[in-house]
């Protein structure tokens, strides 16, 4: 119930329905049961990795930001997380296919198609109705509602191509809350969008995080990171830092960021298998004295964040190349 | 015995029976290949002496009538094809090359004759049958509506044949035709062609005495090939068609209508489904009036050999039957 | 009511020969208006995915890719329905089936693969055709005409248009994410291929179906005018499907009766009925090219 909040116009609705008690959706599982676990993951295309090697393990209810500069492979890894892609190598686990929501950054949606912003969201409950199911009175409800927490209280009836890309937006998130699933990946899911509809989906995202999803998102305002996210991994191909957000996001790990050498080379030798530096070997060596810091994250074999979790042993540096 | 990696022994160490095997082979081969190093040169008297080329198969039986053995005769348009969306293969342009005379109908109904003999280069004789015929209109015979054919109305109709008078004076023309070519043959062409017309006359009154045993107003038949104004004229039958000559034009459902109806009023009992075009919607009307298609006319072309009409007599007989049979009803 | 206006609409009146008449006494006209309706009902909600797919040209690309199958059907057993019908849907669905394929698994897309595919199959058709000697115009022999559809042409129809209805409505969400967010599908279900094939195989056999029982003009123009045409009008994919349906069927009915009055040949003149439609619709409707250019002074408080 809405305590009083039904008399309120649509766009004040949101802040209303974070202080109102939620109704928490009939589902059984909104948390994993176990981390999420990538082990050596080498991801890319053509031969050429996007990410290298890496190895890590989310756990279940992490608010997890995706950091680094263009090209770091944040939506080859999301794409990944998502099923959409196959590892070049390594593997994969903790993930189930039909319990991931993915935004993608650029999505393929056709925006003259002849539908309405109810009917498309609702499309958000396909883990339910299937292919063949018939949409009930409480189905109809929870798309209502959905787009009433997203601010799209009275868009229901409205086409989907007389939406602004802030609306639109808004609306791909409604549909991402019917999915209801465990895990939620999201690329760049601000990019196009005002600062208060930004503001307003941010708050969604700690809701889902204090429902006990897993929320993963790759952005790139690191003013959003700060605020907003207690975990971040900071990816340039390989992991250069994991943990809470304060510890990833300093100067020296965003200079080894930015080594990374962006392009694909054709002429590279085939990758020996074994966890490199940052660096492509022959090509710039460390301008300065590698800091006392660095040696402790030269190999992205630092699967681990800061806080102690005694059921997970911590894992070896491997020898460097 | 020989050495299993040698090809052939040398003819130092055959035996005598291989070497017998050898020329035995030899032989044959020559004997084989004989007849077609014969072709190419001057052939002999005991071979053909004219090389012709006819457009379609009912004129390349007429005119294999009155050249007998002295003419090689190719068909372009064989039994079953048809000669309005002809295209001609480069093996029978080849043929057009090598021929000394061409025989086609003329009156439009080849229209791909003169690009085809532009295309082989050929200079030689050619000769239209249809030389000093009357033609018909091709809108001229009797039939119910004033529809559109393949053809406008005021040309001519091509389908002379079809009265056997007519074919009488193609094979007049043939004759004088082969004449030309072939000089020394020529007492053979007008002998052959006055015994082969002897015997059209007898054809044709056998179809005049078919018709007397039927009343006029009975003589009123349905097909779907505008090909028989002639023989129409000739032996006083009338013939409705739904489509025109060619099998392009689509039908409209007035057109369609308008035949149903002609067909109740006048109670017409005879359908033909003829064997170029098609047939469904031949069908349709029989359905709709209750009248079964009653067999096949051949209109532009023989059948082939093991059918009812592979030659113009023939022909001729069988479409007479099955027209006669139809008219006087079960 | 007036006399006059009763008695026009009386059995001798002007309204009863106009539009009655003709189906009343003609068997041939019932059967063709049947099959007219079997076939709206089925190809106009196809055209519409077609349209939404942006694959409108690809039933005129797929007329040519069945020519082999049916040549080839022809040759086996001459005038047969069964066989020719059997033979294009073969050659459709496999032109359809690797253009899909090589579509989604190369860097071609979906435009190239098939024009690839369907010349490859057409080219195909005509040296089996021309090899064979027959030179009878195939493609007139294959593709009938609405004035002489049979017992076996009718029932044809009427399957094709129900196993298209029934799988158009199991279908239907799962072609509508296809269509709308093909990545969402992916991610949440395996159905993404099965709506695709599953269209191309529905396509394939309304085209077949269509060109075997009406001819060419008239299959493609059923599905790809009607879309169009509705397109312009409504917004909504439910208003957009019967639309559809009411304006094929409308067409037919008005095509076969201008050809039974003015004597004109009966498929192309229910495709210019269609396109009559489409071309008024430019004019007048909401979505046109007019009212798009000029919307009017009047606007709402919110």
């Amino acid at each position: 119930m809405q305590l009083g909040c039904d008399m309120i116009r649509p766009q004040l609705q949101l802040s209303c329905n974070i202080l109102a008690p939620k109704p928490m959706l009939p589902e059984p599982a909104l948390a994993l049961s176990r981390p999420i676990e990538l082990d050596n993951l080498t991801l890319g295309y053509d031969q050429h990795p996007a990410v290298h090697h890496l190895s890590l393990s989310i756990d279940p209810g992490s608010l997890l930001a995706l950091v680094g500069p263009n090209g770091a492979g944040k939506s080859t890894l999301i794409k990944a997380l998502a099923g959409q892609l196959r590892p070049l190598g390594g593997r994969l686990a903790g993930l189930e296919r039909n319990r991931i929501a993915w935004l993608p950054q650029h999505s393929d949606l056709d925006r003259s198609f002849p539908i309405t912003v109810r009917d498309m969201v609702a499309l958000g409950l396909w883990h339910r109705v299937g292919a063949l199911g018939r949409f009930s009175r409480a189905h109809h409800a929870l798309c209502d509602e959905a787009l009433d927490q997203v601010g799209l209280g009275g868009f229901e009836r409205r086409g989907l191509d007389s939406l602004s890309g802030g609306q639109l937006q808004r609306a791909l998130f409604a549909r991402l809350i019917l999915q209801d699933a465990p895990v939620v990946l999201l690329d760049e899911p601000f990019a196009a969008v005002d600062q208060r509809t930004t503001d307003d989906l941010l708050a969604l995202l700690h809701r889902w995080q204090a429902q006990g999803r897993t929320v993963i998102v790759a952005l790139h305002d690191l003013v959003q990171v700060r605020a907003h996210f207690p975990l971040t991994l900071l990816l340039a191909r390989q992991c250069i830092a994991y943990g809470p957000t304060a510890s990833v996001l300093t100067a020296e790990h965003w200079a080894q960021a930015h080594r990374l050498h962006e392009a694909f080379d054709d002429r590279a030798p085939p990758c020996p298998g074994v966890a490199t530096s940052p660096w492509p070997p022959g090509r710039e060596g460390p301008a300065h004295p590698v800091p006392a810091q660095h040696s402790q994250h030269p190999h992205p074999h630092s699967p681990r964040p800061a806080h102690p979790h005694p059921h997970r042993p911590t894992a070896e540096p491997a020898a460097s190349a | 015995m020989h050495h299993p990696a040698s090809i052939a022994p040398p003819l130092a160490h055959t035996t005598r029976s291989t070497r017998r095997g050898w020329l035995g082979l030899a032989g044959l081969s020559l004997a084989l290949l004989a007849p077609s190093l014969q072709a190419q040169t001057t052939p002999p008297a005991a071979g053909p002496a004219v090389r012709a080329v006819a457009s379609f198969s009912i004129l390349g039986n007429l005119v294999r009538q009155v050249g007998g053995d002295r003419v090689a005769v190719d068909v372009l348009v064989g039994p079953g094809s048809d000669a309005h969306v002809f295209q001609p293969t480069p093996t029978q342009a080849r043929q057009v090359s090598q021929a000394q005379v061409v025989f086609s109908n003329g009156l439009g109904f080849e229209g791909w004759m003169a690009r085809l003999l532009k295309t082989a280069g050929y200079k030689g004789q050619q000769v239209v049958v249809t030389q000093g015929i009357q033609p018909l209109a091709a809108g001229e015979h009797a039939h119910g509506h004033g529809h559109s054919h393949g053809h406008s109305h005021g040309a001519p109709d091509p389908h002379a044949w079809q009265s056997v008078t007519h074919a009488m004076a193609y094979v007049g023309n043939i004759a004088k035709g082969l004449c030309t070519a072939d000089a020394a043959g020529c007492d053979a062409y007008k002998a052959n062609a006055a015994a082969y017309t002897e015997q059209l006359r007898a054809l044709d009154a056998e179809i005049q005495a078919a018709w007397a045993t039927i009343p006029a107003a009975q003589r009123k038949v349905i097909t779907s090939h505008d090909a028989f104004g002639y023989y129409a004229k000739a032996y006083g039958v009338r013939f409705l068609a739904p489509q025109g000559l060619s099998t392009e034009s689509e039908a409209s459902a007035r057109g369609v209508a308008q035949l149903v109806r002609q067909i109740r009023q006048e109670n017409i009992q005879a359908l033909f489904v003829e064997s170029l075009s098609d047939p469904r919607l031949i069908e349709q009307i029989g359905r709709e009036t209750g009248v079964r298609p009653s067999g096949e006319l051949y209109a532009d072309s023989l059948s082939d050999a093991s059918g009812p009409a592979p030659t113009y007599l023939a022909m001729m007989r069988a479409n007479t039957a099955a027209l006669t049979q139809a008219v006087k009803g079960p | 009511m007036t006399a006059p206006v009763w008695s026009a609409l009386g059995p001798d009146g002007l309204v009863f020969a106009l539009l009655i008449q003709p189906f009343a006494e003609f068997g041939f006209m019932q059967r063709a208006l049947a099959g007219c309706l079997a076939l709206s009902v089925s190809a106009a909600p196809v055209g519409v995915f077609l349209m939404l797919r942006r694959m409108s040209l690809t039933g005129d690309a797929m007329a040519h890719a069945i020519l082999p199958g049916a040549a080839i059907g022809y040759l086996i057993a001459g005038l047969s329905l069964t066989a020719m019908t059997i033979g294009g849907i073969v050659a459709g669905l496999a032109v359809a089936i690797s253009s899909g394929l090589v579509a989604r698994n190369t860097v071609l897309r979906e435009d190239t693969s098939l024009a690839a595919f369907y010349l490859l199959s057409l080219a195909l058709g005509v040296l089996i055709v021309s090899v064979r000697g027959n030179s009878v115009d195939l493609l007139h022999v294959l593709f009938g005409t609405v004035l002489a559809l049979d017992d076996a042409a009718l029932t044809l129809l009427v399957g094709i248009a129900g196993v298209t209805l029934v799988s158009l409505t199991l279908l239907y969400r799962p072609l509508v994410l296809e269509c709308l967010d093909p990545g969402f599908l992916r991610s949440v279900s395996h159905w993404s291929p099965v709506a695709h094939f599953g269209f191309m195989a529905l396509l394939v056999i309304n085209l077949v179906a269509g060109f075997h029982a009406l001819g060419t003009l008239m299959a493609v123009g059923l599905m790809v005018l009607p879309a169009a045409t509705a397109r312009l009008w409504v917004r909504r994919l439910g208003a957009l499907l019967l639309l559809a349906v009411l304006l094929a069927l409308a067409a037919c009915l008005m095509g076969l009766l201008i050809s039974y009055h003015a004597d004109w040949p009966t498929g192309p003149t229910i495709v210019l009925s269609l396109g009559a439609a489409y071309l008024l619709s430019m004019l007048l409707a909401p979505r046109g090219l007019v009212r798009h250019q000029h919307p009017g002074s009047r606007h709402r408080v919110a």
